[in-house]
């Protein structure tokens, strides 16, 4: 009986690794952003550069100030002064500036809303993107990225990271060179090491953008599996003494 | 067949706790639920104080401004209102707000003019009876429904009656005064509608 | 107390004598055989997770908006404004993708031990009809957040209606009640997928019951416990290897339901998206009429089916093939109890054969669900190298499965029907329990 148990929870657990196995090899081509979201720490510096590089021309519609101020562990003072540059109220979503046919003008396409962006992309796609600009003359932004190719984005981040440049690998006769790798032109004001982090803080941010329940239900989730599984053994105690009668 | 002696006590027990347990997971389970009618982060949101310019409101006039998606009324008194008020109290139901309304207003709101300013009416424009939206009635003239009227508030679904204070007068459905909101003045010429004066609990 | 209660209890019966022999019928003198196993849990958990659904349903659409200009932002208000929305939504997807769990397992249940064998092939009929009203239930769920996924799931599962020949076109345009799935249609199968199908749910589930409770449940050794000798410690008349359903299966499926629960948390809890499985990436993009997803592909329980469409090639002009194809992998489930003429019930007495080729019924299942979910993409280069051409390998291995799928009920009639089916002698009492 109890061995027929253990053999059902293995079963389980066997199911969900090896769909865990699945999830992570989902997009191999991308490295891991590394991001944490119990880092608050890290959220509050991706959300000071987001508010102070992104929210120009992406909107966060799905987000309220005063949720962010909640969950981040700031003040209202924090929020209105460091971060809400737009007149918003404390209790109003994150809404670009931008009027939507000027974006239309300058890039081609409206800046998406960035509210479900992780969800969308996931956050390691977010994390490589913000580390894949290149200069591209032949863009008719001058910049290109390796992620997304012929993005409509020219690169907000160029004065932290600096200015980079493809390196083409030797190509074949007859075919089109490939970009190997980027190489950094000009420094920017942070090393690469700084640059990492706050591109990964900045990833992390947005993560908790496109779930800000996240934060609640890990620190929930644990205590709910373990009544449960408290549950399951008194319920297993009950089954035992009745099954007595059984024979 | 079985012959064992059943343990009843081990199985009472057994089932109790069980039950008790199980029962525990479904009020938690319960909570969300029942929270989950509580107003939204949105309503919340549409709910945050308001900020008004007097500027422009004469003396006299009345303008209606929405917080917490209710009626709130601010009235710019005229000095013969306000003299009319102390005339009404033998009238009133409670004129000092200390009886049965005494919960109708903040503590630096309860007194004769029900104000911070007594020029400055700031209330919920909501009948205490059922909750329709009383109509400003000015004016110190005889009214049809009152010929010693002395400005105030008539409400049309039920005919009560409050004066310019917003007190109840006798013998109306009605059963309290009309509610004050928290309210401060920013400057001289804003109200806030929804926070307390710095000080005030 | 006590006293109380079984006053009220007699106030009820002088009123209503009918309701207790009601209960007595269905709980208390219901005599199950005593030697179910673990895969008798399902039934019980699908009825849990029937309530679920029904519970946090009502409580999503208190705030869902089913308009195409509001829906996918009311989603979002329930994820983030409204107080332990995303619980309740959680719960519901979560749910949905652990009914068919529950759905597909007591299904297998239902093959292995022969429980759709004489006399019990009307539950089988009516359960199988749950299954095809759960699919177009779950289908018209997965549309209302109006991702672009709910979009273009709805567009290519109406448009599997327009490769029926001469009305088809019309047809689709009449389901969506638009020329594209839109406001029109997300009402529509709003009002059908909160109300409508969930009563007719209800209602099968009732017979379904009703109809099991008439004949007795079937159990893994597939023996008649209402032929056997009778009596047993509670009733001299009854079986003599019945137990009564209360309280010795409440207990035991008790423990079924803690753990089923404690697994289902940890899915709510930690992977509400279960890796993009349970709820998509693509989701998170508003509905586009102009951009379809890169990888357009349903929700996994229904990979298998959908995969048999794309397996069988469009042949004198119409598609239609691929659809009846899916149709019919889904009929020949209904006709189990006659295409089985089995001389026992449980796989623990049948022949070799039967357990050959319902094991390769399971494979090709799995087969066609990794082709469905577009696994195989992936996979097909891991395996053979990145040169290959992975269409035409998928397209090979996918028309085998279906050929296996297929084959599995041609060769079971012909392996009962012919008489060629060596079976072990059946006990006349259940061998064991625990």
């Amino acid at each position: 009986m109890i061995k027929r148990y253990i053999s059902l929870f293995a079963l389980a657990f066997g199911l969900m690794l090896g769909a865990a196995a699945v999830i992570a090899q989902e997009s191999p081509a991308l490295p891991a952003a590394g991001n944490n979201l119990r880092d608050v720490a890290s959220l509050r510096r991706g959300a000071h550069i987001f508010f102070n590089y992104c929210v120009g021309c992406h909107s966060l519609k799905y987000m309220r100030y005063e949720r962010i101020a909640d969950d981040l562990g700031l003040t209202e003072d924090d929020v209105m002064n460091n971060l809400n540059f737009t007149g918003a109220k404390f209790g109003d979503p994150v809404i670009s500036h931008m009027p939507a046919d000027d974006a239309q003008k300058f890039f081609g396409k409206a800046p998406p809303d960035l509210s479900l962006e992780v969800s969308a992309k996931g956050a390691d796609w977010v994390f490589a993107y913000l580390n894949s600009f290149y200069l591209d003359p032949k863009s008719p932004i001058g910049w290109n990225n390796t992620v997304l190719p012929n993005a409509a984005m020219p690169f907000p981040l160029w004065e932290l990271q600096g200015v980079q440049v493809p390196v083409m690998a030797p190509a074949k006769p007859g075919d089109d060179p490939q970009i190997e790798k980027l190489s950094l032109l000009h420094p920017g004001t942070l090393t690469p090491e700084q640059y990492q982090q706050a591109a990964r803080d900045v990833t992390n941010f947005l993560e908790y953008v496109s779930e800000p329940a996240a934060l609640q239900r890990r620190s929930y989730g644990i205590w709910v599996v373990l009544f449960l599984l408290g549950f399951t053994f008194l319920a297993y105690l009950l089954k035992k003494e009745y099954w007595k009668d059984v024979h | 067949m079985a012959n064992e002696v059943v343990d009843l006590g081990r199985r009472r027990f057994l089932t109790t706790t069980t039950s008790v347990v199980g029962g525990v997971g479904v009020v938690a389970a319960v909570v969300p639920f029942i929270k989950s009618w509580e107003p939204s982060a949105r309503a919340k949101a549409a709910g945050a104080p308001v900020t008004q310019s007097l500027k422009k409101i004469e003396s006299g006039q009345q303008l209606i401004v929405a917080w917490r998606s209710l009626p709130v009324f601010i009235v710019n008194r005229t000095p013969s209102q306000l003299d009319a008020l102390p005339k009404q109290d033998s009238r009133l139901v409670d004129p000092g707000s200390n009886g049965a309304s005494a919960d109708q207003q903040p503590k630096y709101a309860q007194n004769q003019t029900r104000s911070i300013k007594p020029e400055w009416l700031v209330m919920v424009g909501i009948c205490t009876h059922l909750g329709c939206v009383p109509n400003y009635v000015g004016e110190m003239k005889p009214e049809p429904f009152d010929p010693n009227w002395q400005g105030g508030y008539y409400c049309p679904c039920h005919h009560s009656r409050y004066d310019m204070a917003g007190r109840v007068y006798q013998g109306v459905p009605a059963p309290k005064n009309m509610v004050i909101p928290p309210y401060h003045f920013v400057d001289d010429t804003t109200v806030q509608i929804g926070v307390d004066p710095q000080g005030a609990a | 107390m006590a006293n109380v209660f079984s006053n009220i209890g007699e106030w009820v019966t002088d009123r209503a004598p009918g309701l207790m022999p009601v209960y007595r019928k269905h709980m208390t003198e219901y005599y199950a055989p005593k030697n179910f196993n673990i895969w008798y849990y399902f039934g019980s958990l699908a009825l849990l997770v029937l309530v679920n659904q029904i519970v946090t349903g009502i409580f999503l659409t208190m705030n869902y908006d089913p308009s195409a200009s509001g829906a996918f932002d009311s989603v979002q208000y329930i994820m983030r404004d409204v107080e332990w929305g995303w619980l309740i939504r959680y719960m519901h997807t979560t749910g949905a993708s652990l009914f068919f769990v529950v759905i597909y397992l007591h299904m297998f249940r239902g093959i292995i031990y022969g429980s759709y064998q004489k006399p019990r092939e009307l539950v089988w009929l009516l359960g199988m009809l749950i299954f095809l009203v759960l699919m177009a239930e779950a289908f018209m769920g997965y549309v209302l957040p109006w991702g672009n996924m709910s979009f273009w799931g709805a567009k290519v599962i109406v448009s599997l209606f327009g490769t029926i020949p001469v009305i088809g076109k019309d047809l689709v345009e009449w389901i969506m009640g638009d020329f594209l799935p839109a406001d029109a249609t997300l009402n529509r199968f709003f009002a059908l997928h909160v109300i409508a199908l969930p009563l007719v749910l209800l209602l099968l589930v009732v017979l379904h019951l009703a109809a099991l409770h008439e004949v007795g449940s079937n159990n893994p050794d597939g023996v008649d416990v209402k032929h056997g000798p009778k009596g047993n410690r509670w009733d001299p008349t009854k079986p003599a290897d019945g137990i009564p359903f209360h309280p010795y299966y409440t207990v035991k499926d008790l423990v079924g339901v803690g753990l089923f629960l404690a697994i289902a948390a940890f899915i709510i809890f930690f992977q509400p998206t279960f890796g993009g499985w349970f709820l998509e990436h693509d989701n998170s993009i508003p509905a586009n009429n102009l951009v379809t997803p890169a990888q357009i592909k349903p929700v996994w329980y229904f990979t298998a089916f959908y995969a048999i469409v794309r397996m069988i090639p469009s042949a004198l002009g119409t598609a239609v093939w691929g659809v009846l194809g899916m149709f019919g992998a889904i009929v020949l489930l209904f006709l189990m109890p006659w295409i089985d003429a089995g001389k026992v019930r449980s796989i623990r007495y049948r022949g070799t054969g039967f357990k050959v080729a319902l094991t390769l019924f399971v494979l090709a299942f799995f087969g066609l669900m990794l082709i469905g979910t577009d696994s195989t993409a992936e996979l097909i280069p891991m395996f053979f190298g990145a040169n290959v051409d992975v269409t035409a390998i998928e397209n090979l291995f996918g028309r085998v499965m279906v050929l296996i799928y297929f084959g599995f009920f041609v060769f079971l009639w012909l392996y009962t029907h012919l008489g060629w089916e060596k079976t072990k002698p059946v006990p006349e009492r259940v061998t064991t329990h625990d």
